[in-house]
């Protein structure tokens, strides 16, 4: 259990900059997702936390105590990567109890039994106990992995991107165990992905990283129908927020594309001014009364919905629909939108001018 | 254009047999997806259609000719691969005009058909640069522009997007369809992704083990799958499936004391059945109410996946879990009380020993 600060934390690769002044606040007992691209710095970050990593510049405490000069084995913290990274000619057992053995720990050989046999029940592994790690699954081999992260009881978890290399079933699955193994710990979890499905659906909390920046933290739902900027608000939602140039006119919206003139309930930005108005796709409606007008250029059949992009002289337009709804490609549709559910954003910054 | 017929083909691998019998008509013009596991056989049957692996026994026919001992070139297909196989020495140009030399066309044909087809995938601007400088997008159109520039008779591609990030995924999916509906070519396509499968195909091969699943049009896959192979491999998050039992006019699941009420017509040919019965419902068919409701079942949520424009919650009962798809922030935690019902119209009902679908849902 613990909390973990990152103060004004950089680190440089070379000519690369990794991370720049980044803080951070996980608190005890936490499901802390960091969301990035390739290239972000969560992995940096991780590591940084995991002390495999000494940054450059900044400060990295764990329960108030400045933790920055301490080993990976001081921080007792246990790490768990997309590549299993499993002893192969061990078994199960002997994987899961390899952490135990090591010479800084004294655990009986009673303990070390008691540890790894609740561990595998919890992880729903106890049947393989016996097997070597090579003949396992993929999802079993990551499932030991973790076993092996738990087994010390260690203070934090760090994961970075365990589910990736996993097929999409059992990334479901792992998921929903991953949870709720957080909630039986109550350990403090800091869980890395690219995947904003993963990020959504597991963290308590969501950071937003984007060139060594964290941008935003903040809950799922805050970062979904709050993001500070197009760049958060680009990040979370398949697919993304819509994003379209327009002005402000008496309190309507009138896009570029098209010329239309659209509704909006709570207009933030200067009258007249240049802004960009952000609507998720859910929250664009098909209307053969509406006030704008597009081409259907793809139609995706998701199966309980379906994902039209609509063509507004060359702006694209992604609009959410019910499966039960005939379009086909090329035809052309009327639509608006709801107007309670417009963002508005700088069209320089980027900044959310809704949360001023 | 052409039409690719094939006719029991049977492929080993040694001992290993990679294709079962394979059964399949492709009409021209068509898009046709091959979905399945790695494994499934899928790139094997691709592979076979190309002529870039023979096949044990049986027959493939292009426009109605026997195929199967010519050749890869004396096929007239073009291939499109994951990993993007361009030449790195050569200009994006002299790459896509590669397959027009050996056909020994002029220069100034030549010239055209790459401008052309460069035109047409937005790669005409980087016709004078090297591959290596390229995005892996526009790296993947130039490999698709090589394929596409002799005007093959079919196109086959596979998991031309494997390697591309989710958001060039998406956008290169929709690209493809524009293509296929602007050139007409027969297309056949793999890949292990439904999402893909869904959104391009006119229709979808199922491949599992070497053995065909299903073939049907998207929605028909959705709606009616054949089996529980298909069932649980199209869709996300993946249908529900649970063990059950007819009781009257009741289907009860493991472990739970009461069951939900049927109608008579979605019961009726399953209570001869001898074998054990597995229920396979949908996360958008299991309904979640706030207050108790006629038919419906009381519940406590376990999970709640909050996905923005929707939620997925888990629900107990008995000793199944139960995935509901719900309004964002309509659960608004764990452990919370709430009452769960079917919707028959979607249910489908799959004998447990053989998967099979014993009544497509309406």
């Amino acid at each position: 259990m613990a909390n973990i600060t990152l103060q004004g934390i950089s680190k440089k690769f070379g000519p690369n900059t990794a991370l720049r002044g980044l803080d951070l606040e996980i608190k005890d007992g936490e499901f802390f997702v960091l969301l990035g691209q390739t290239g972000a710095g969560k992995t940096t970050t991780l590591r940084i936390i995991a002390g495999l990593e000494k940054p450059d510049a900044g400060k990295v405490l764990i329960d108030g105590q400045d933790a920055t000069a301490w080993n990976a084995a001081e921080r007792d913290v246990a790490l768990v990567l997309q590549q299993y990274s499993l002893y192969p000619r061990l078994t199960v057992r002997g994987n899961l109890e390899f952490p135990l053995k090591s010479r800084t720990q004294n655990f009986t050989p009673e303990q070390i039994k008691e540890r790894v046999d609740r561990v595998a029940e919890t992880l729903q592994i106890t049947r393989l106990l016996d097997r070597k790690v090579e003949r396992l699954s993929g999802g079993e081999m990551q499932r030991v992995s973790i076993g092996r992260a738990i087994v010390r009881e260690p203070r934090v978890f760090l994961m970075d991107e365990p589910l990736s290399a996993l097929d999409a079933n059992l990334r479901d699955v792992l998921r929903v165990e991953l949870k709720k193994l957080h909630s039986d710990l109550g350990a403090t979890f800091v869980f890395v992905t690219h995947d904003q499905v993963e990020a959504m659906s597991m963290g308590d909390k969501v950071g937003v990283l984007n060139h060594g920046k964290l941008v935003q933290v903040g809950t799922p739902t805050e970062i979904y129908s709050k993001p500070c900027n197009t760049f958060v608000a680009r990040s979370v939602g398949t697919p993304p927020m819509n994003l379209l140039d327009g002005t402000l006119q008496a309190g309507n919206a009138v896009l570029d594309a098209g010329k239309f003139t659209l509704p909006v309930t709570s207009p933030h930005g200067p009258e007249g001014g240049r802004v960009s108005f952000g609507i998720r796709p859910e929250d664009v409606v098909l209307d053969e009364n509406g006030p704008a007008t597009g081409k259907v250029f793809d139609v995706e059949n998701h199966g309980v919905i379906k994902i039209l992009t609509l063509d507004i002289n060359g702006t694209h337009l992604h609009a959410t629909v019910s499966a039960q709804v005939k379009v086909q490609i090329d035809q052309t549709v009327k639509f608006s939108w709801k107007p309670e559910k417009v963002l508005f954003f700088d069209q320089q910054t980027g900044r959310n001018l809704g949360l001023d | 254009m052409a039409q690719i017929d094939i006719r029991n083909v049977q492929k080993f691998f040694g001992a290993h047999q990679v294709l079962k019998n394979l059964n399949l008509t492709i009409e021209d013009g068509e898009f046709v997806v091959m979905l399945g596991q790695s494994g499934g056989g899928k790139t094997t049957a691709l592979r076979a259609i190309a002529g870039l692996e023979t096949v044990t026994s049986g027959q493939i026919l292009i426009d109605g000719k026997e195929v199967q001992d010519r050749k890869a070139a004396d096929r007239d297909i073009a291939f499109v691969f994951q990993s993007f196989s361009l030449y790195p020495h050569m200009t994006v140009r002299e790459n896509i005009a590669f397959p027009l030399r050996a056909v020994r066309m002029n220069a100034a044909e030549r010239d055209k058909a790459v401008k052309e087809v460069a035109e047409t995938l937005q790669i005409a601007e980087h016709l004078d640069r090297k591959p290596s400088a390229l995005s892996g997008g526009d790296m993947q159109r130039v490999a698709i522009g090589r394929a596409l520039v002799r005007r093959p008779q079919a196109l086959l591609m596979d998991e031309p997007l494997g390697v591309l990030d989710s958001k060039l995924r998406e956008q290169m999916r929709a690209e493809i369809k524009r293509l296929h509906i602007a050139r007409g070519s027969t297309s056949v396509y793999v890949t292990h992704d439904q999402i893909e499968a869904m959104s391009l195909a006119d229709r979808i091969v199922i491949l599992h083990d070497g053995v065909l699943q299903q073939v049907g049009p998207p929605d028909e896959v959705y709606l009616h799958p054949q089996n529980l192979f298909v069932a649980k491999f199209v869709g996300s998050p993946v249908m529900n499936v649970t063990p059950v039992r007819i009781d009257a006019n009741r289907v009860a699941l493991n472990g739970a004391e009461t069951g939900f009420e049927f109608p008579e017509t979605a019961l009726s040919n399953l209570r001869n059945v001898n074998s054990e019965l597995s229920l396979g419902i949908r996360p958008e068919a299991v309904l979640l109410k706030h207050e108790k409701t006629e038919g419906y079942v009381e519940v406590v949520t376990t999970n709640i996946e909050p996905l923005g424009s929707h939620d997925i919650v888990d629900v107990q009962l008995g000793g199944t879990s139960l995935r509901a798809r719900t309004a964002s922030g309509f659960v608004s935690g764990e452990g919370q009380r709430v009452w769960v019902g079917l919707d028959p119209s979607q249910a489908h009902f799959f004998d447990t020993a053989t998967g099979l679908n014993l009544r497509g849902a309406n």
